[in-house]
């Protein structure tokens, strides 16, 4: 008997396991997005107004503009393909994977329960939970801005594969934040100040950062290997600098995924339970 | 055959202490205090194949914790757990594909969605195939009488409309096991009785093992061909229907006197 | 009146727990006057060059300064808590209780930002002197000034923040509007004073809660004078008094309508 249950569904073999997971995560998220769709006012204005609020920060930048003409290196239309990269990167990330940014509730709140007796992926169906109507403003925006700011299909397509690595890095750098919570119960504010940090960065030119800062914003908070390089690809391609944000993107998710499933372990053993008896 | 078996299983949380009042609140910035709590402590008892069991006990008696390491949700401390043979422990997900998980309080549902479209979902998560899944959704939704509703989002189903919609839910992937941790809670009576029917209809139909915790003495007597009672983590008692009801006709006046002589003893969590 | 002291000292003493983030929440605030202190440094590439009448201390005080009172009016009750209570109807049961739903609101909104406020306060102080310098004209009236004007300014930032969250009784979502203010303080207030906009914007701004909210604060921390002193208090009391009437009519008005329509 015990062969034929192996031989009926339990253990597949790794392309069938691998395509059936993505069937799931994909029906996740479509089902996410025609949740926020039920009120289609509300989607369409939420959207609206997320592009519209990054629209907001071109006053920012046009005032500093008009006191200097090139601000560390940048001009206007660098700046506005910086927001196109950051924006447009978190917006994706926030689109297919937005659980991944309340991680710390559901472990504090012991709701990954409901994810753990589901004989799938834990972490896809976790991330795959529940969608945000405004990223996908956000992902809009930087398509708009880059179509704005010279449109060609090979642009379009170096761009999308910029904004789909860096939407793997701040996923994996929230992972990872959101993760410690299964050790230390209050980093959950910590987690999302060093997640706007890596943004708040990533929206002005590294050039007006020196020396110990740089080194911060490429080896501490990926936001150089989120959106500067990114940013340095798009203007002058480069199949090296490609490869090595890639390669970065892979190295900080397979960080991220082990020190998840190893807080798993200590949430399953009942170690955070203070908090939920 | 037996279908569960659990040897000793034992649970210890760590439980933080918070101090009254202002000063309390200060102190607790500087020093943690926690204090241990055994939530379950040595445990032991076996589940044959096709029974019904109510495993009850008053709140904070480890009944949750319990279902938690017998479905691979929590790791147990001490002693083992065994599940249609697998260790929760370890194979998580090899035991989830044999067994369904109905929370009362806990929704498992897409509410926005129509009970259809969940369906398909659990179809995709326990890899069902298309053509079987259209089956087996007919089939349960003759079962649970479902064809009136099956295309109305969750959200607009009344409670007890809901929690049939989440039993078939749990059954689409045709589990050996069904643990209901209180399925009938905040129904009204005849919805109560008609989830209670339902229930019965799938052990018998299916042979399938049901481990159920409720505090409804209704539940246990009209679905449970045995019962467990917990109490500060362990049992307290663990016999048949049938000789309970020897010794007593009413089954609450015995569950009463149990869970009053030893419920002091401990504050509940 | 007592009851509102009630409800403060619970939620300060709920907000006591949570010390330790409200540091770590600091660590934010700093990576943000960092990027300033970056940013303005670039710009005033030139010892001793001014920019729209500040010297590049001034500019990144007063950044710190808005950033202050922003971080410490961060809060989820006035815009998030009250939004969710009036469209999932838990308003029915609050504004039957025996104090005003509004003034209970910003009673918990206050016992937030005043343990958050000093905490701020305190780490800013040190963090600009440390990486910025002091302020040749800052002194003992300076600091009472601006700070009796961030206090002011905090509880004007709440009163219209909770106004466009009683929208919801009538809107579905109240939170376009919100962003829509948060942006407006956060980008054209926060960032710059008033004075490096064009001339023609100026009067414009004047008239937005910026200049009573954060340019007012700010400015007379690095460029006090007396007399403006008194022009600031002046528009917040007006501010303030004209922000409580509009909240009044605003709920009044919400109420009415959940009676007549039944939530």
């Amino acid at each position: 008997m015990s062969t034929e249950v192996k031989k009926s569904g339990n253990r597949k073999p790794c392309a069938g396991r691998i395509y059936s997971q993505l069937r799931v995560c994909l029906l996740s998220v479509k089902y996410n997005i025609m949740r926020e769709m039920l009120n289609k006012v509300t989607f369409v204005s939420n959207i609206f107004f997320m592009i519209l609020n990054n629209a907001t920060f071109l006053i920012q930048w046009t005032v500093l503009f008009r006191i200097r003409g090139s601000i560390g290196g940048y001009t206007m239309k660098e700046v506005m393909l910086l927001w196109a990269v950051c924006a447009s990167s978190y917006g994706l990330s926030n689109v297919l994977f937005a659980r991944v940014f309340a991680l710390p509730e559901l472990i504090i709140n012991g709701k990954l329960d409901a994810y753990l007796v589901q004989p799938k992926n834990v972490l896809l169906g976790v991330m795959t939970s529940a969608t945000t109507a405004s990223a996908i403003g956000d992902f809009a925006y930087g398509l708009i801005i880059v179509c704005f700011c010279g449109f060609g299909i090979g642009r379009i397509l170096l761009f999308l594969l910029l904004i789909a690595n860096g939407a793997l890095i701040i996923t994996a750098f929230a992972l990872l934040l959101g993760s410690l919570s299964f050790w230390f119960v209050k980093t959950e504010m910590f987690g999302e100040h060093m997640l706007n940090a890596a943004i708040n960065f990533g929206l002005y030119p590294d050039g007006i950062f020196k020396g110990a800062v740089k080194f911060l914003l490429y080896y501490v908070i990926p936001t150089g290997m989120m959106i500067y390089k990114p940013v340095r690809i798009m203007t002058e391609p480069d199949l090296g600098g490609l490869a090595v944000v890639a390669g970065y993107a892979f190295l900080l998710l397979a960080v991220a995924v082990t020190v998840f499933y190893r807080g798993l372990k200590r949430y399953s053993s009942g170690n955070l339970m203070s908090a939920r008896v | 055959m037996k279908v569960i078996e659990a040897e000793n299983l034992s649970k210890t949380f760590r439980v933080k202490r918070k101090e009254k009042g202002m000063k309390g609140s200060i102190r607790a910035i500087l020093r943690q205090q926690t204090e241990e709590i055994k939530a379950v402590s040595g445990v032991s008892f076996a589940v044959e194949e096709g029974e019904a069991l109510a495993f009850i006990g008053p709140n904070g008696a480890g009944k949750s914790t319990t279902i938690k390491m017998l479905t691979g949700i929590l790791y147990p401390d001490g002693g083992k757990a065994s599940v249609l043979g697998i260790d929760p422990a370890k194979k998580r997900k090899q035991l989830a594909y044999q067994i369904g998980t109905v929370f009362g309080q806990k929704e498992q549902l897409w509410i926005h969605l129509t009970p259809y479209d969940n369906f398909r979902f659990f179809g995709a998560i326990y890899d069902i195939p298309d053509g079987e899944i259209e089956k087996r959704i007919g089939e349960l939704s003759d079962i649970f009488e479902l064809s009136g509703l099956i295309n109305t989002p969750v959200r607009n189903l009344s409670l007890g409309q809901r929690i049939r919609c989440e039993i078939a839910a749990s059954l689409l992937h045709r589990p050996k096991i069904l643990f209901l941790d209180e399925p009938t809670i905040g129904l009204d009576p005849v919805v109560k009785e008609n989830i209670r029917s339902l229930i019965r209809q799938m052990n018998r139909e299916f042979h399938t093992t049901i481990f159920l915790t409720s505090h409804d003495i209704g539940d246990i007597e009209k679905l449970c061909m045995r019962v467990i009672i917990v109490n500060s983590g362990q049992i307290v008692l663990d016999d048949s229907m049938e000789h309970l009801k020897f010794i007593d006709d009413s089954l609450e006046e015995i569950i009463m006197k149990i869970y009053q002589e030893k419920g002091r003893e401990q504050p509940a969590v | 009146m007592r009851k509102y002291a009630v409800i403060y000292r619970s939620v300060l003493m709920e907000n006591l727990q949570y010390t330790v983030n409200i540091i770590l929440g600091f660590i934010s605030y700093f990576l943000i006057i960092f990027v300033f202190i970056n940013l303005w440094g670039y710009m005033y590439a030139q010892p001793g060059t001014r920019i729209a009448g500040y010297t590049k201390e001034q500019m990144i005080w007063y950044v710190m300064i808005t950033e202050m009172v922003w971080f410490s009016a961060q809060s989820q009750v006035v815009s998030g808590q009250a939004s969710v209570d009036i469209r999932g109807g838990n308003i029915a049961y609050l504004m039957n209780k025996p104090y005003h739903y509004t003034l209970y609101i910003l009673t918990r909104y206050t016992g937030e930002w005043s343990i958050r406020l000093p905490v701020y306060a305190g780490l800013a102080a040190i963090t600009g002197a440390a990486m910025v310098g002091t302020l040749p004209k800052f002194g003992l009236p300076a600091f009472f000034a601006s700070a009796a004007s961030i206090l002011l300014g905090i509880t004007i930032n709440g009163v219209f923040k909770l106004c466009i969250s009683l929208t919801s009784f009538w809107v579905e979502d109240a939170k376009p509007f919100q962003w829509l203010y948060n942006k407006l303080i956060l980008i054209v207030g926060t960032v710059f004073p008033i004075e490096i906009f064009p001339e023609a914007a100026r009067p414009i701004l004047k008239l937005t809660p910026i200049y009573t909210v954060c340019y007012g604060p700010a400015k007379l921390a690095v460029d006090f004078h007396a007399d403006m002193y008194f022009e600031i208090l002046r528009a917040q009391i007006l501010y303030l008094a004209a922000g409580v009437c509009l909240m009044f009519f605003i709920y009044g008005k919400g109420v009415k309508k959940l009676y007549v329509n039944g939530g």
